[in-house]
């Protein structure tokens, strides 16, 4: 909120420059956002948090003031001398819905004569940013930001009956407002209106109507509290919002309405002159609000603050805060028995305009923001608490050294997506994506169920940028919905490469060996949406499925505009972070010297590796101690068509004793028998 | 084929072809490389050639031309490898070796600066003893705002200010009139909850939420869902399930509807730090994000504190650090509401804690000099590179 620095002094026998209220009022809650010189003035721009309506206006700013240097208040007494004929004579004031509206509060001048505001008025609203419009409108937004209340003037004379009438709208009413535009109304808003129509937006905006303009001679003033709940809904649904609008929002002050209606008269009948009808029309619908009193337990300062405050300054400031202390106890109380408690315990009534304090702990934190935070030691003994890094946090790192030595990049995509992402690559879930009901971002509302997409589309930037290399993995969580419960969000590892298929595998083996070395996971073909289906795989782990790998069909790599190789892989995290070896276990070595054989075995085409591997080691038993591929080589014309050479090595080793040559020459015989027998394998001699 | 097609395909086969060329040992490899790239029947050349065919007639000039000088940089990179194979060298001698060619290099990837800076984060609250949790994204209302004591009216909870998902709500909660849920709704029982101190264990998914007296509406209550606005939801879920002493960090992916500029982005991440036990006070809180940032700007720095306001902490401050002759935003703190220690069923007469939250791309982007936020999510290798790890 824009204050100004002349207008703030005008309740303040204030000695200190402007820069030190500043500050101490940034330290005591009202945040200092700027200081903009306004000709003699200073517009002073401060951060008013949503729990302090009570500082929408300056009487609430300086209250603020002096308490912080314990100075008075002048707050003006606002008591117009009132000389016309009774109200109530004149006009009716009925409430038709006390949930919008609890109490409103009109009076009546007649005999006004609008023209510009004086100087001194006009600068005042300019300095807070308010263009002057005419004597009395000026003087309504004058009283807004003196005191918080907002304020309403009818061109009482164009009031059809007279009457004020305070109603919920009806659907698909029409209202013209003061910007000179139509709404359209609905149900639950709250509008004001005369006997035939609505002549205002109660708490939002005035009508074009009973507009108060040149010609006006008689005026209603309107002060009233309106539902912030249905404040804010209406401001929000017209987009009409206005520094009223603001503050009832917030909570106004119920108690003080009244006040702003005096004033607004008094300084109307100063500037405008005018006959203020005697009397107020006040109807007040609404239940009104019991101020509880709170009892503040000394000892509770240090409890919660680490600090010590003293009785007398906890009783300072919050007398000056404009709280009410209760010094007797009654009768009968618990303090009787226990004196020492009695002691301990203060007891306040709050102000009307702090509907924020309502407990011991608000009194505490009153208490605490004037005496000044800086009073906290920032060097206390903080006990000892071992801390543990969590399976998940292990793995993944483990897992992120993996992949970037690997030479890859990691990324941070959005979360959510278009939808025709979700629906073209479905890899882990049957079910639709959930949607949010704004987009997050243009077009992408989707909760994304795969990150391969959002690397897709990171890699055709790339592309479209002319950058090379472009390797890229997140590791983030996915949103798979699930009945009645909250989605599941399994962490995954997601990757878009360059690289061949077989390139690709080779990092996801490395992870995979990385977390737990000597684990049996298996791949076997499968197929996925836009992936090439000769070059796809699931990757299974304990007979789970843990990921797949494949690269991108001609279709995939249309719908998502990449050119070139484009392989991909994800990886369900879960699956491998619950078994991971984290701590890896001894093995002792073999001092025993090695035996190394390479076989060169023509096989029929469809031979797979694992299967051939998975053969040897069975047939070799425990003397193999490693089996490595090496190459695949064709040649049609010396081993015939559909044939395939597979060079591999094998390196033997015994666990007690040396092995000799035949022994291994036997076993490697006998590997061949076997490779014979099942896949009709010849050896290269 | 299209001109660009063609041109790609082109690319691929010169690139492939000079890699085999200069990577054959033997004359038999390159000779093996030779029939498949530039083999007069079956070799890559010859589909490439047919490829020509297609190509737009009025597009086919170019192709041609390009045609033709890769195919004239592929046979030379055929001649330079025949000569380098036929040559029969003098032996290599000691000081042949020029020590100043570069060596191959690596090719290291490195991780995004997100989440390097919450590595460090992570890294610096562990030394404090806060142990790192994880919680859902897809929150229900009751973590997001009820038990933060947010209530229904607060401007936060306006639908314009949050991403609520369209989905139905999930399910129902049913709360019995003394606020307490029927006992087969109740995923906790008391007994199981945790006794003793010691760090939580990370939270995947927890089911419905207690109720609690006093706290919880009454009545069956439709849960929807939204993204989370902020991962103080995670406090709420670790409090239900584990009694104090609690000294915890949460971090993660928060969302809120925001216009994109160069400060702002729908989609961030935050930590959040929790400390609940008997006697936690301010002063504690203070302390520790003076150690906090002392360790992560590697120098004693001082902090001050800045009243402030939230649902959830009360009193409620912003923390600031003197950096450079200035305050920095630090982010915002306060002693946990005793109305929210009340709904996750904690005594505030027995127990006090402390609360902050802070924004992990701000810290980020001050630690490496970034102006823009979007270029942290625009995942440009070239912005990437530049983050080698520490």
């Amino acid at each position: 909120m824009i204050i100004s620095w002349n207008w703030l002094k005008d309740y303040l026998d204030l000695t200190a420059s402007a820069d030190e209220v500043v500050h101490r009022l940034a330290m005591s809650g009202l945040n200092h956002e700027s200081t903009t010189p306004h000709g003699d003035d200073l517009a002073i721009d401060l951060e008013v948090t949503s729990n302090r309506p009570d500082c929408l206006g300056h009487l609430g700013i300086a209250r603020e003031v002096a308490v912080l240097w314990r100075i008075p208040m002048k707050r003006p007494e606002a008591r117009p001398p009132s000389s016309g004929p009774a109200v109530k004579s004149l006009a009716k004031v009925r409430i038709d819905c006390p949930e919008l509206c609890s109490r409103y509060m009109a009076r009546v001048i007649r005999g006004v004569k609008i023209a510009a505001s004086p100087s001194w008025l006009a600068n005042r609203l300019q300095t807070v940013g308010i263009q002057p419009v005419n004597n009395v409108v000026d003087i309504s937004n004058y009283v807004m930001w003196e005191c918080g209340q907002p304020l309403h003037t009818f061109d009482f004379g164009q009031l059809a009956g007279r009457e004020i009438v305070v109603r919920q709208a009806v659907a698909g009413e029409e209202f013209l407002a003061i910007d000179h535009r139509t709404y359209r109304l609905e149900p639950g808003m709250c509008v004001i209106a005369d006997r035939d129509r609505s002549v205002a937006l109660g708490g939002v905006m005035g009508g074009a109507t009973s507009e108060v303009a040149p010609g006006t001679t008689e005026i209603l003033v309107e002060a009233a509290s309106f539902s912030p709940l249905s404040v804010r809904t209406t401001a929000r649904t017209l987009n009409l919002h206005s520094p009223s609008s603001y503050r009832f929002e917030r909570g106004i002050d119920v108690d003080g309405i009244d006040w702003a209606s005096r004033r607004c008269c008094e300084l109307i009948l100063e500037l405008a002159g005018g006959e203020l009808a005697d009397g107020v029309l006040d109807v007040c619908r609404g239940e009104r609000r019991l101020i509880q009193p709170i009892r503040l337990r000394l000892s509770q300062i240090p409890r919660v603050l680490g600090i010590e405050i003293d009785r007398e300054e906890v009783r300072g400031t919050l007398i000056a805060l404009g709280f009410t202390e209760i010094v007797n106890q009654p009768a009968g109380s618990a303090n009787r028995r226990q004196p020492d408690m009695a002691a301990d315990t203060l007891t306040f009534v709050p102000p009307s305009w702090r509907a924020d304090v309502t407990r011991e702990i608000d009194t505490i934190e009153e208490v605490a923001r004037i005496h000044g935070y800086d009073a906290v030691p920032d060097n206390v003994p903080v006990p000892q608490f071992a801390s543990q890094r969590t399976d998940q946090d292990r793995a993944l790192s483990r897992i992120r050294r993996v992949v970037t030595a690997a030479g890859m990049l990691e990324t941070v995509t959005a979360s959510v997506v278009p939808r025709e992402w979700t629906e073209s690559f479905q890899p882990w879930s049957t079910s639709a994506a959930m949607h949010t009901l704004a987009p997050l971002l243009r077009g992408a509302d989707a909760l994304r169920q795969s990150l391969i997409p959002s690397l897709l589309s990171a890699r055709r930037d790339n592309e479209n940028a002319g950058n090379e290399g472009i390797e890229l993995f997140e590791t983030a969580k996915v949103y798979l919905p699930r009945p009645d419960r909250l989605p599941d969000e399994p962490w995954m590892l997601g990757m878009c490469s360059q690289r061949s298929f077989l390139e690709l595998k080779g990092i996801l083996e490395t992870v995979l060996d990385q977390l737990r070395p000597g684990a049996q996971w298996c791949v076997r073909r499968a197929s996925r949406q836009l992936l090439e289906p000769t070059r796809c795989v699931e990757l299974q782990l304990d007979d789970r499925l843990c990921g797949y790998l494949g690269e991108l069909d001609s279709a995939g790599r249309k719908r998502f505009d990449v050119q070139g190789a484009t392989t991909v892989a994800e990886l369900r995290l879960e699956v491998l972070t619950q078994t991971v070896t984290f701590v890896p276990q001894h093995t002792a070595v073999s001092h025993l010297p090695a035996i190394d054989r390479d076989l060169n075995l023509i096989v029929p085409e469809p031979t797979a590796w694992s299967d051939l591997a998975r053969l040897i080691t069975s047939e070799a038993d425990s003397l193999l101690e490693r089996i490595a591929y090496q190459e695949t080589y064709r040649d049609p014309q010396r081993d015939g068509p559909d044939r395939k050479r597979v060079l591999l090595s094998l390196r033997f080793r015994g666990s007690q004793r040396t092995l000799t040559s035949d022994e291994v020459d036997a076993c490697c015989a006998s590997i061949v028998r076997a490779c014979a027998r099942d896949f009709q394998a010849r050896l290269v001699q | 084929m299209s001109l660009a097609n063609f041109l790609v395909a082109l690319d691929a086969f010169s690139t492939a072809a000079t890699r085999a060329f200069e990577s054959a040992g033997s004359a038999a490899q390159l000779d093996a490389a030779r029939v498949e790239f530039l083999g007069a029947r079956q070799g890559q050349v010859k589909s490439l050639q047919k490829g020509l065919g297609e190509v737009a007639p009025d597009q086919r000039r170019e192709a041609g031309l390009k045609f033709n000088a890769a195919k004239e940089q592929v046979q030379a990179a055929y001649q330079a490898a025949e000569l380098r194979i036929a040559q029969v060298t003098r032996p290599e001698r000691a000081d042949d070796l020029d020590v100043t060619l570069p060596g191959p290099r690596l090719v290291l990837g490195n991780l995004h600066p997100i989440t390097q800076t919450i590595d460090e984060l992570k890294d610096i609250m562990g030394r404090l003893g806060f142990s790192v949790v994880d919680g859902p994204e897809i929150e229900d209302e009751w973590h997001n705002f009820e038990a933060l004591n947010i209530a229904p009216e607060h401007p936060a909870r306006d639908p314009l200010d949050n991403f609520f998902l369209s989905t139905a709500a999930i399910g129902t909660r049913d709360v019995a009139a003394d606020g307490q849920p029927p006992p087969h709704l109740d995923p906790l029982p008391h007994e199981a909850r945790r006794k003793g101190g010691g760090p939580p264990e990370s939270v995947v998914d927890i089911p419905a939420p207690r109720g609690v007296r006093g706290a919880s509406p009454v009545g069956t209550v439709p849960r929807s869902l939204m993204l989370r606005s902020q991962t103080s939801t995670v406090q709420i879920r670790v409090m239900e399930r584990t009694q104090p002493p609690i000294r915890i960090i949460s971090l993660g992916r928060v969302y809120r509807p925001d216009d994109v500029d160069a400060t702002h982005y729908p989609m961030f991440h935050q930590m959040e730090g929790l400390y609940v036990d008997r006697g936690v006070t301010m002063a504690h809180l203070k302390s520790v994000l003076h150690l906090f940032a002392s360790s992560y700007l590697g120098s004693a720095v001082r902090i001050r504190f800045r009243p402030s306001f939230f649902p959830f902490t009360e009193p409620s401050v912003e923390a600031d650090f003197e950096w450079n002759d200035g305050w920095v935003e630090f982010g915002g703190a306060g002693m946990v509401d005793p109305f929210v220690l009340q709904s996750v069923g904690y005594d505030p007469e027995v127990v006090t804690g402390f609360a902050f939250g802070l924004g992990v791309e701000r810290l980020c982007m001050r630690r490496h000099g970034i102006r823009d936020i979007r270029d942290l999510f625009r995942n440009d290798v070239r912005f990437l590179r530049q983050f080698v790890q520490t």
